[in-house]
């Protein structure tokens, strides 16, 4: 037929000029806001960067200053270049060399102090360690809504793992003892979150924010009763370690070669999610059931049974990501010691896409911001601590707002199946 | 294979979908089940795919009883199905959806993607029927994702009876055509073919045996030969018109002026082209052509819900920009949306609530900011018997109506307003025999008091039936306007952009595979 003859669908050319107006306004006055900070406050300040753990006599003064305002003319720039227009598929990169400018900046500012080092070894290393409870939270919750079950209990399965870790540790002397039995309460955790979801169709928001509650009462009762008798909670840590001579490498060798078991086994795991979801029959029927269950179903996938044994298989990262809390920091059990990261590794996933590779991403960027906070408000700074805690969170709305945009959940996220349903 | 069904009966606690039904459908033949919408024909075919049980009877496959506890099972005893709603996952590429519960590995369940893709080319090359394997789903025509279902269906372990459910409903003509042509094909290679529809004309075309089943018991059966009226009153129990009556237009001042009409979608693509229409009073203008051309952002951008990148629309001769839906509601717009369930209804809500969801606020049906249940209970039974609603009683819940009935509470709350311009969209998409006959006399009727109507329909038979002239619609822009006798070969290459548009290279995003086929208007 002449079908070949047919006109294709009019696109817009997508390199003809647009203009961003919100976008632009923003990083013109985020900029423009940076430019004035260097002006006023900055003249005569350095950030120091120091290699702290290899090569301890390197230090670098950069001037704030001339950085700060170059950074700031770079955001403003990516700016104003939106609000005159720029082609449609340079947005994206635009915005993204506006948001790194801004953080980038933000960071030489906050280095900027008397007294403040960027000890960048130490920095680095311990972002990694501390995205690790992002990480683990976030890959659960992604294994559960991949499959159509949303689990908003993670918090609540941190809280089972962290204190059941601790308690097997003690009572069985044996650390990995206390890892195991992390899992199978994280896992246990889940089950009802399972068994309500699938065979009984509960709502799953509202059983997930029950779970967090009984695992923050459960834990909290036990941790009293255990306070009575002697050894039941006592620190027990992970070693690290170290990889001998690869260790030695500048900043990667702190950073990759001489970390603690967590970190190892959360890197692991990303990857291997990855690729039991994109490239395994478990991955292909479980991103079916969660897009399209009547597809999977109709094909003779038994869409609640692998929904169960997905929510069931999350909770044992979920527990492993808890024992980080006590096991992997070598503290004991303490009421709410999670402090609501198992609702940031809510965000996490979702910032990364659902897809194992972006969570390691929005991990990494949480952990990263956490550990400056935390540097800085060691380090004596005169920002107040509290608002220094805000910093991550402040710092991933820019981003977040900035670069990643609208996220698309899975299609049967949360809506639960009944066969013979259309 | 041979299938044959025993007394099979289905109920739902005390309603009987499905009463004693007995069927046998031999190797190699086409067997048409017809029916009304709710007749029992999905129920049945769900209890062949094993997605339901039957509450008695036997299905024998080969003169052996069968028993299926899930489609798992009914996909390894030969069967396969093509549902109504394809059953495919968007975001996956054909090849993964045909694999989908079967899938190739080269063991510990690691997939092989090799394996997957050559399965489908085999089928698709025994068969001719052509696809891409690693295209992805949702970014495929309508007609090519049923080629996928048709693949998929194929390519279970040993598929010999294929159950169709209603393939026509989304296709164009040519499209239909060439499956009929594939169906017979199949046939002919040795497998059985259950064909549900309630389209008379394919039935009669490819047929060997009909069975026509109407509130759940087999009401007929006939053979290829008999007439499309003959089959029409066996399923709706009564005779029934096919031809809707109507005298000649009178067309008088435009009500609906479209100009230059530019609509750009979030993905960069102008779904409506510098599109130009005019609607006069006392006139059907029919618009043909293939879903998804535009048809769909036309109509919200009338009503107003979409806003558009450039153009004019006027109606009633006033320009509409800057109006919302409510206000060109109340300047007398009616619009029947081709998506009921999820623009025409609230379904939680009573059928009266539903009647008088355009007019709640004004008097007699609230007072001072009240809602006068009353009036609103009065205006539901008048509305009720004028529109021959069937319904329990005001009070039940619109999703608990069948198709045709959902679809009259929507024209009685549209036709209850003095209205200047109508916008009606699949007016009778989902709609049964006699409810369809019923619309098509009020539309025709509602031209005749002079309003001007714009009726989008992907049913050329719909057009054909209502339309004074006939505007034919190709990748957001009107490719000809011709006169209701225009054949239907040349309209049907006009929804493909086949004619009247400029030859221009290589359409964009038709797949290297699909090049002899009828997949110009890609969407």
């Amino acid at each position: 037929m002449a079908v070949d003859t047919a006109p294709a669908p009019a696109l817009v050319d997508d390199r003809a000029p647009a203009r961003h107006l919100k976008a632009g306004i923003t990083y013109l006055v985020l900029g423009a806001l940076l430019v004035v900070v260097a002006l006023t406050w900055l003249g005569g300040h350095s950030t120091t960067v120091a290699f702290d753990k290899t090569l301890t006599d390197v230090r670098w003064d950069v001037p704030t200053f001339g950085v700060v305002l170059a950074l700031g003319i770079a955001c403003a720039a990516a700016g104003a270049w939106m609000c005159v227009g720029l082609p449609q598929r340079r947005f994206k990169s635009a915005s993204a060399a506006a948001v790194a400018a801004f953080v980038l900046a933000l960071l030489f500012w906050a280095y900027s102090q008397e007294g403040t080092v960027f000890r960048a070894e130490s920095i680095l290393a311990g972002a990694l360690f501390l995205s690790m409870p992002y990480i683990f939270g976030a890959l659960s919750g992604v294994v559960c809504e991949r499959s159509g079950v949303i689990n908003i209990g993670i918090e609540g399965q941190f809280l089972m793992g962290a204190f059941t870790g601790v308690l097997v540790a003690n009572i069985t002397g044996s650390i990995y003892a206390g890892l195991a039995g992390a899992m199978i309460a994280g896992s246990l955790s889940t089950m009802l979150l399972a068994l309500l979801a699938t065979k009984y169709q509960v709502n799953q928001v509202v059983v997930g924010v029950i779970l967090n509650l009984l695992a923050l009462g459960f834990t909290s009762f036990m941790y009293d009763q255990l306070k009575k008798a002697d050894g039941l909670n006592d620190a027990f840590s992970v070693p690290v370690i170290s990889w001998g001579p690869l260790a030695d490498i500048p900043v990667l060798g702190p950073v990759l070669f001489q970390q603690k078991l967590f970190v190892y086994v959360g890197l692991v795991m990303v990857l291997v999610v990855w690729f039991l979801l994109y490239r395994t029959r478990w991955g292909l029927r479980t991103r079916a059931v969660g897009e399209h269950p009547a597809a999977a179903d109709s094909m003779g996938v038994n869409v609640n049974r692998l929904r169960y044994w997905n929510v069931v298989a999350a909770g044992l990262l979920a527990g492993f990501g808890g024992a980080w809390f006590t096991l992997g920091n070598s503290l004991a059990f303490n009421k709410n010691m999670t402090a609501g990261l198992g609702f940031v590794a809510l965000a996490v996933m979702i910032v990364g896409r659902w897809n194992p590779l972006g969570v390691l991403a929005g991990a990494l960027i949480f952990g990263f911001t956490t550990q400056i906070a935390r540097d800085l408000s060691a380090a004596g700074s005169s920002v107040p601590g509290e608002f220094l805690q805000m910093l991550p969170y402040a710092v991933t709305l820019v981003v977040v707002a900035g670069l990643i945009g609208k996220a698309k959940a899975p299609a049967a996220d949360g809506v639960p199946y009944n066969p013979g349903d259309k | 294979m041979r299938l044959e069904l025993k007394g099979l009966t289905k109920k739902f606690g005390s309603f009987t979908a499905d009463d004693d039904i007995d069927l046998v459908v031999e190797p190699g033949q086409i067997h048409a089940v017809l029916g009304e919408n709710g007749a029992g024909k999905s129920t049945l075919m769900n209890m062949l795919y094993g997605i339901l049980t039957p509450t008695s009877g036997e299905i024998l496959i080969d003169g052996e009883p069968v028993s299926f506890s899930g489609p798992g099972d009914a996909i390894a005893a030969g069967i396969g199905m093509v549902h109504q709603h394809f059953k495919l996952v968007g975001p996956f590429s054909v090849a993964d959806n045909v694999q989908l519960g079967r899938e190739h590995t080269r063991g510990a369940g690691v997939l092989s993607a090799r394996a997957a893709r050559k399965a489908v080319l085999d089928v698709s090359e025994q068969y001719g029927l052509r696809l891409d394997p690693d295209a992805v789903c949702e970014d495929l025509p309508v007609g090519v994702q049923q080629r996928v279902e048709i693949v998929k269906a194929l390519s279970g372990p040993k598929t010999e009876l294929l159950i169709l459910d209603e393939p026509t409903a989304v296709l164009t003509p040519a499209e239909i055509t060439e499956l009929l042509q594939i169906m017979r094909n199949l046939a002919q290679a040795g497998t059985s073919i259950l064909f549900i529809s309630h389209k008379l004309k394919e039935v009669q075309a490819v047929a060997d045996k009909i069975t026509v089943i109407r509130r759940g018991k087999v009401v007929a059966e006939l053979a290829p030969t008999a007439s499309e009226s003959e089959m029409a009153s066996a399923m709706v129990g009564r005779a029934v018109s096919l031809q809707v009556d109507k005298t000649p237009a009178v067309p008088g001042e435009p009500r609906l002026e479209v100009k230059d009409l530019t609509v750009v979608s979030d993905a960069g693509v102008k779904v409506l082209d510098a599109l130009e229409l005019t609607v006069n009073g006392g006139e059907i203008v029919g618009l043909a052509g293939v879903e998804g051309n535009g048809q769909t952002e036309l109509a919200r951008a009338i009503l107003g819900l979409l806003k558009p990148d450039s153009g004019y629309i006027a109606i009633d001769g006033r320009d509409a920009h800057g109006r919302g839906p409510a206000r060109r509601i109340a300047d007398g717009l009616g619009y029947i949306p081709e998506d009921r369930g999820r623009d025409g209804l609230v379904s939680e809500f009573s059928v009266a609530e539903n009647i008088v969801l355009n007019q709640y606020k004004d008097e007699p049906y609230s007072k001072r900011g009240v809602v006068d249940s009353g009036a609103v209970h009065k205006r539901a039974v008048d509305s009720i018997a004028e529109f021959d609603i069937r319904t329990q009683s005001p009070d039940e819940s619109a999703s608990s109506l069948s198709g045709g009935n959902q679809q009259k509470v929507i024209i009685a709350r549209e036709f209850s307003r003095p209205r200047r311009f109508l916008v009606a969209a699949q007016p009778t998409r989902g709609v049964d025999v006699g409810a369809t006959e019923f619309i098509h006399s009020r539309l025709i009727a509602e031209r005749d008091t002079g309003t001007g109507v714009l009726l989008i329909s992907s049913e050329l038979d719909e057009i054909y039936a209502l339309a004074d002239r006939i505007a034919v619609i190709y990748n957001g822009r009107i490719v000809g306007e011709v006169a209701p006798d225009t054949p239907r070969e040349v309209i049907g290459r006009l929804m493909v952009g086949a004619a009247g548009a400029p030859a221009t290279t290589e359409p964009l995003n038709t797949e290297p595979l699909n090049d002899e086929d009828t997949d110009g208007g890609d969407r």
